[in-house]
């Protein structure tokens, strides 16, 4: 497969605008990010060389270090997919922290409760956790395309409050609700069957498949946006609904797809985060990759496979502010910064590319 | 006659690329006259006025203004020497109230010293561009105004529960509160109802009495017979007549803003097959406002011809077209295709039903796909390019480059973003997607807007080829010579109505006529 045709869906033209869409922007986002966290740093009074020296030796110090950020790259991956399919598609899901934590807690309610009844075997408990996961985190982005379709209710609004809604029905199920462990000490779920837990490639180390078949969909979901019938029509309905209407596309079944879709993968998401990491799902069992995910899917400029890089990106600075705060004092929350800061120049540049595009077209 | 004109454009030309909108027109205006500009869309009428309200400078020409050489490089200049235009959508803020508006356009001005000196009584209302607004003094002024030339508007109701005729007359005393002695209306009567018109009129009548000069701008030919004192006609960016109303006959004028030079077609015989392919009844549309854009329209498109409706832009053709792909909704009548009645997008689609819109940038094409995207944006194509579901890059790329040799796109890279095409070029790849789909009705919409003759004539071409296959054609184009040259039945659209024109071919006074809503006298 022909990667950098993919990336822009065509194959033939090599330009300066594809390398600088694709590299140098990107390259400018993060140097400019980096730039600006460095002098965050300094003037709080840290040596920010030595702080980034800490960062990327515990990023790339070790095969724990790298397997590490693998790991925590992978919920940026999925909700970031999640974000990228619908963003690409014309829809404002902001609701992918909402649809990760349904999907978990389907997941639990699956593997603390249901999968008792079942045969005592991960051939059988780990597919239906994670088909339990992708219905309910689908099903919350379908909310929201019924109200869109039938009563106009924009979905930036509406996913939003569906996350309200998610965060708040998971601390309901885990804190006194009937998910709670049985003891009652804490506000979490009884851990998962051990059949419903996804196994791990080493004994020391917390890699998971999970991460193999998060990369795996990137691909698929590249595929199948630039080279299917069913793609191609998601991505006429996003860019140009009044064209695709005309050409015969349905409006409202592509936008129920995409909905479906997005809320799907960030479902899944959150399942394999579960069934793979946690020991129980908790109250706070996000912090917010969903809303990570939309600087997550924009730096990758809304493409699937890109999104792996950038996920992968996202992953090291969450790895490498443990590194910066056990050796230079930091506070982890210097890594919410700095993807905020990101985010804040990807939007920048998204707006300045914008502006080229208008005036050449005039 | 006074040789000393308020207003004097002397050779004034007009370019945008190649194309010359606005062609050395010369342009006298007295004082205290209502000069009506007649002209088919494209004749430059509006570039014309928005040279003289200061949006565009012109590549060439002189400008005087009460015989003082001027150049007027933005709005605001030429407000300030008395140049008030009135647009045919309102520029007014629909949360304030008309006092409101008015003190908001006079406190740009008020200020403006070059402008105070000039305008005698803005003196008056300085106080209102103070840093607090003074709502009592505002409501005063606009008192005032709509007393003077008679114009009953309440100036504390918010303009967005007026009729669209009170906006008007807000719009027109937001002019008179900065004292423009010029007064350019667009399209004025084209939102008004007939009694509207009618105060309308008083109201130009009273602005001329107090020696006020008004251009106004119009496809009506019966209003502009009642209330100019001179007409000029525009055609093709050129200045064909100027003359006093009257002179000059309706049919008179009809010519000149249609011209008679017809280039021939090569149009061979054609057995029209009397079967529908096509068939409307009883038609009814509502537009975006909700008011009647398609008013009971009965007609039938048969095999083996090409049924042309012509008509000013904006009479309803859009939303006839869309009507018949299912894109809006219908309030009463049915549609039928190969004698099946419509049942959406989808379903007209695949009954081989291609559509060339009027819209090209939002409908025709997706700007931000390729060109082989885009070559293939109808759902007929996908069984070609697809083998379940799964897009053949190959087959994409030939027909892609099959496309772009038959109709000679240009840059011929399937791969480049549509946008970067030039207008005529993403037109022809609107063109060529919809007849490689050999359709059985091609509905197509000023398929020849924005190409250039060569071009032009290729897309007249495939058009005859469609109906010399025996399939049909309904071509809803504003070029009048388009419609005559290639139609075999001949419809007029003019607010809504279609009228069947077809024993009027030959005439093209009587088609003129038709098109700008009048009936045909008898001796025609």
């Amino acid at each position: 497969m022909n990667y950098s045709s993919m990336l822009e869906g065509n194959s033939h033209i090599k330009n300066w605008p594809h390398l600088k869409n694709w590299v140098v922007l990107p390259l400018l986002i993060l140097f400019c990010a980096f730039l600006t966290n460095t002098i965050v740093i300094f003037f709080c009074g840290y040596n920010p060389f030595r702080a980034y020296l800490a960062a990327l030796d515990v990023i790339f110090g070790s095969p724990r270090g790298i397997g590490e950020t693998l790991v925590k790259s992978t919920p940026f991956l999925m909700t970031g997919l999640s974000v990228a399919i619908a963003f690409r598609c014309g829809i404002w899901n902001i609701g992918a922290e909402g649809q990760f934590l349904v999907g978990a807690l389907a997941a639990t309610w699956f593997g603390t409760k249901l999968a008792a009844y079942l045969p005592h075997t991960a051939w059988i408990g780990i597919p239906i956790g994670i088909g339990f996961s992708i219905v309910a985190g689908g099903m919350c982005g379908v909310i929201a395309a019924v109200l869109k379709i039938t009563r106009g209710v924009n979905e930036v609004i509406s996913t939003i409050m569906l996350n309200y809604i998610a965060i708040n029905l998971v601390s309901a199920m885990v804190d006194g609700g009937p998910l709670q462990e049985t003891s009652e000490t804490g506000p979490q779920s009884n851990p998962l069957y051990a059949w419903v837990k996804l196994p791990r490639f080493f004994e020391a180390h917390r890699i998971h498949p999970g991460i193999i078949l998060a990369v795996i969909l990137a691909v698929v979901l590249t595929y199948v946006l630039f080279r299917t019938t069913f793609g191609y029509r998601l991505r006429a309905v996003g860019e140009g609904p009044e064209a695709a209407q005309a050409a015969g596309i349905s409006i409202t079944r592509n936008t129920l797809y995409v909905f479906f879709l997005s809320g799907a993968l960030a479902g899944l998401g959150g399942a394999i985060e579960l069934m793979a990491l946690a020991p129980h799902l908790t109250k706070n069992f996000s912090p917010g990759y969903g809303y990570t995910a939309i600087a997550v899917a924009l730096l990758a400029r809304l493409n699937p496979l890109a999104t792996v890089a950038s996920a992968l990106l996202f992953g090291a600075l969450t790895q490498g502010a443990f590194g910066m705060e056990a050796e230079v004092g930091i506070s982890g929350k210097i890594t919410w910064m700095m993807q905020a800061i990101i985010l804040m120049f990807v939007v920048a540049a998204t707006s300045l590319n914008y502006f080229q595009t208008k005036r050449h077209s005039e | 006659m006074e040789t000393e004109y308020i207003l004097e454009l002397k050779n004034v030309s007009k370019t945008f690329g190649s194309l010359l909108a606005v062609d050395n027109i010369t342009f006298q205006l007295q004082t205290g006259e209502i000069h009506a500009i007649l002209g088919e869309n494209g004749a430059g009428k509006s570039t014309l006025m928005n040279l003289i309200y200061g949006l565009y400078k012109p590549t060439s020409g002189r400008f005087f203004i009460s015989g003082q050489e001027k150049q007027l490089k933005s709005p605001r200049d030429a407000i300030a020497n008395g140049i008030g235009m009135v647009h045919q959508h309102f520029m007014l803020v629909e949360n304030l109230t008309v006092a409101e508006n008015i003190a908001l356009y006079l406190s740009h001005f008020a200020k403006d010293k070059r402008h105070s000196h000039q305008i005698e009584p803005l003196s008056r209302y300085n106080k209102i561009s103070q840093i607090r607004f003074k709502k009592d003094e505002a409501i005063r002024i606009t008192e005032d105004l709509s007393q003077k030339y008679d114009m009953t508007v309440d100036p504390r109701a918010p303009v967005g529960s007026l009729s669209v005729g009170l906006k008007q007359r807000v719009e027109i005393l937001k002019a008179l509160s900065v004292d423009s002695r010029i007064l350019i209306l667009d399209e004025p009567t084209a939102v008004l109802s007939p009694q509207e018109v009618k105060s309308f009129f008083q109201i130009l009548r009273a602005l001329q009495d107090d020696n006020r000069s008004i251009i106004f701008i119009s496809h009506k030919m019966k209003e502009v017979l009642e209330i100019s004192d001179r007409i000029t006609v525009l055609r093709n960016g050129k200045k064909v007549y100027c003359g006093k109303t009257g002179e000059l006959s309706p049919q008179g004028l009809a010519r000149e803003m249609l011209g008679s030079e017809l280039t021939d077609i090569q149009k061979k015989k054609s057995t029209v097959i009397d079967e529908p392919v096509l068939r409307i009844s009883g038609l009814s549309v509502k537009g975006s406002q909700e008011e009647i854009a398609v008013n009971n329209v009965s007609m039938e498109t048969c095999r083996g011809e090409i049924v042309g409706v012509a008509g000013v832009d904006g009479n309803g053709q859009k939303e006839f077209a869309e009507s018949i792909m299912g894109l809006l909704p219908i309030t009463a009548g049915t549609i039928q295709i190969l004698g099946k009645p419509t049942i959406n997008t989808q379903d007209i689609r695949r009954n081989g039903v291609a559509y060339v819109p009027e819209d090209r940038q939002t409908t025709g094409i997706i700007g931000t796909f390729s060109i082989a995207e885009n070559l293939m944006l109808n759902i007929s194509h996908f069984e070609n390019v697809a083998t379940h579901g799964v897009i053949d890059q190959n087959i994409k790329y030939n027909t892609a480059e099959n496309m772009i040799k038959t109709y000679d796109i240009r840059p011929p890279h399937p791969n480049l973003s549509v946008s970067a095409l030039s207008g005529g070029n993403q037109q022809k790849v609107v063109i060529a997607r919809e007849l490689s789909t050999d359709p059985e009705l091609l509905v197509a919409v000023n398929p020849t807007r924005g190409l250039d003759i060569s071009a032009a004539q290729f897309v007249h071409q495939a058009l005859l080829e469609q109906r010399e296959s025996e399939k049909s054609v309904l071509l809803i184009s504003t070029e009048l010579d388009e419609v005559l040259q290639l139609s075999d039945r001949l419809y007029v659209m003019s607010r809504g109505n279609l009228i069947e024109a077809t024993d009027y071919k030959d005439s093209i006074e009587a088609i003129g006529l038709l098109m700008l809503g009048e009936s045909i006298p008898n001796e025609l």
